[in-house]
């Protein structure tokens, strides 16, 4: 019987819709790690899924940020996504990321965990243009 | 290992002159492993001849349901064995948050739908949510995941040996998805099917078909050829037929797929459609020997 890095169906469907969405959407396993963002997240980051693929905490932060209000890195733990995996409920932030051609956009982020019969699988966040420069929660 | 197909049908029972040949009985597939003991996939309606044939003696088998709809559990309650004392009967299938494995069942196995009660049914049964990691029975290694169709829906892979069978019949892996452009470890049932020395997959719908059944969970002719073709399977049986389709319209589409296979650079032989009551090996081949593309 062949060993698989099969992903897990919640995400592939996960992947799949979030594909068929105009809204940046990011997807983590159920480890944190960032497999996949639609197209209009490459478009916000100025660079397609496929392009830049699976990428470390520390490579994200030094391309993307994101950024407090006063221009502060966010630490990696402390990002939606990351809370929504690690401790298993909805996570929101305000906050500013980087493009690569260096644009800063302000964004608003709901994460929640993709929960299972078997457990969390992973984490979902959607970005949206921020309307406010509001702290974030 | 043996495999006969008890039931090739998809969605409700069609008897009739019509589909005399390829068979009316929905899903059940028997498996009878290297040291002669039983599997049975799924418990359609197909699954009644298959328990008409089997001795009256005692015995133990395992009964793997890849989902809760219908035709895939109507015949739990004409399965014989289910009315001997002698026998044991476990039943594996998919975990759901909203409640146990016995519970979803007994929705049919109870009044006003079934004359009996589970608690009535005569062989010792058991309930058993499938394990996420591969577990054994006799000598095969099973694994099942959760694979693209409406609601909580396993696949299944048994190996035994060298022999593989990969068991995927209600399947929609093409939904939102390109098959033959996607990375493999995102296809879903991906895991299981590939370099099965049989796969067994969702065949129900005519290119022409699909686009009004779009996200009813199953596939075209299309995506089965694609996800075959993808997971290197040694030879593959297309499976629960749509019940509107005829013995005819099953040998059209058959020659379609083989026709395709072949130009694809497979061995037209290495695609077939499910024919109730065949019986089938699931023996390893080189998989360079089948498969196209």
């Amino acid at each position: 019987m062949p060993t698989t890095s099969q992903k897990p169906l919640e995400l592939i469907l996960a992947r799949n819709l979030m594909s068929a969405l105009s809204t940046p959407a990011f997807l983590v396993d159920e480890g944190g790690l960032l497999v996949f963002y639609n197209e209009a997240a490459g478009l916000l980051l100025g660079k397609p899924w496929e392009e830049l693929g699976t990428v470390g905490a520390e490579e994200w932060g030094s391309l993307f940020g994101p950024f407090d209000e006063s221009g502060e890195p966010i630490p990696y733990d402390e990002l939606p996504l990351v809370v929504a995996v690690r401790d298993d409920r909805p996570a929101h932030a305000n906050f500013e990321i980087r493009s690569i051609d260096g644009a800063h956009h302000r964004v608003e982020v709901s994460a929640f965990p993709i929960q299972t019969a078997h457990g969390s699988r992973g984490a979902i966040a959607v970005f949206w243009p921020a309307a406010t420069n509001g702290a974030g929660s | 290992m043996k495999v006969k197909l008890w039931g090739t049908r998809g969605s409700v029972p069609s008897p009739g002159p019509e589909t005399i040949r390829y068979g009316g009985n929905t899903s059940c597939v028997g498996v009878t492993l290297s040291d002669g003991s039983l599997l049975a996939l799924d418990a359609g309606t197909g699954i009644r001849n298959l328990g008409l044939a089997l001795p009256d003696e005692p015995s133990r088998l395992h009964i793997l349901l890849t989902h809760l709809h219908l035709d895939h559990i109507q015949g739990l309650v004409f399965f014989a064995p289910c009315f001997r004392p002698q026998t044991e009967i476990v039943i594996w299938g998919p975990a759901s948050p909203e409640a146990s494995l016995r519970d979803r069942i007994a929705r049919y196995i109870s009044a006003p739908l079934s004359p009996v009660e589970v608690r009535e049914l005569p062989c010792d049964v058991s309930f058993r949510h499938t394990p996420e990691t591969e577990w054994e029975i006799g000598p095969a290694r099973i694994r099942a995941a959760s694979v693209s169709h409406r609601g909580p829906t396993l696949g299944y892979r048994i190996d035994d040996g060298e022999d593989s069978l990969a068991y995927i019949p209600d399947h929609e892996p093409a939904l939102g998805a390109d098959l033959d452009s996607l990375e493999e470890e995102w296809i879903s049932g991906f895991g299981l099917a590939r370099d099965a020395s049989l796969l067994i997959h969702d065949g129900q719908y005519a290119d022409a078909e699909y686009p009004d059944h779009l996200g009813w969970g199953h596939s075209s002719l299309s995506h089965a050829l694609s996800f075959a073709r993808r997971t290197g399977a040694g030879r593959t049986v297309l499976f629960h037929h749509d019940p509107l389709h005829s013995d005819d319209q099953l040998d059209q589409l058959g020659a379609e797929a083989r026709e395709r296979w072949a130009a694809a650079g497979g061995d037209p032989k290495a695609i077939e459609l499910a024919v109730e009551g065949a019986e089938l090996e699931a023996r390893a081949l080189a998989p360079s020997a089948t498969s196209a593309g």
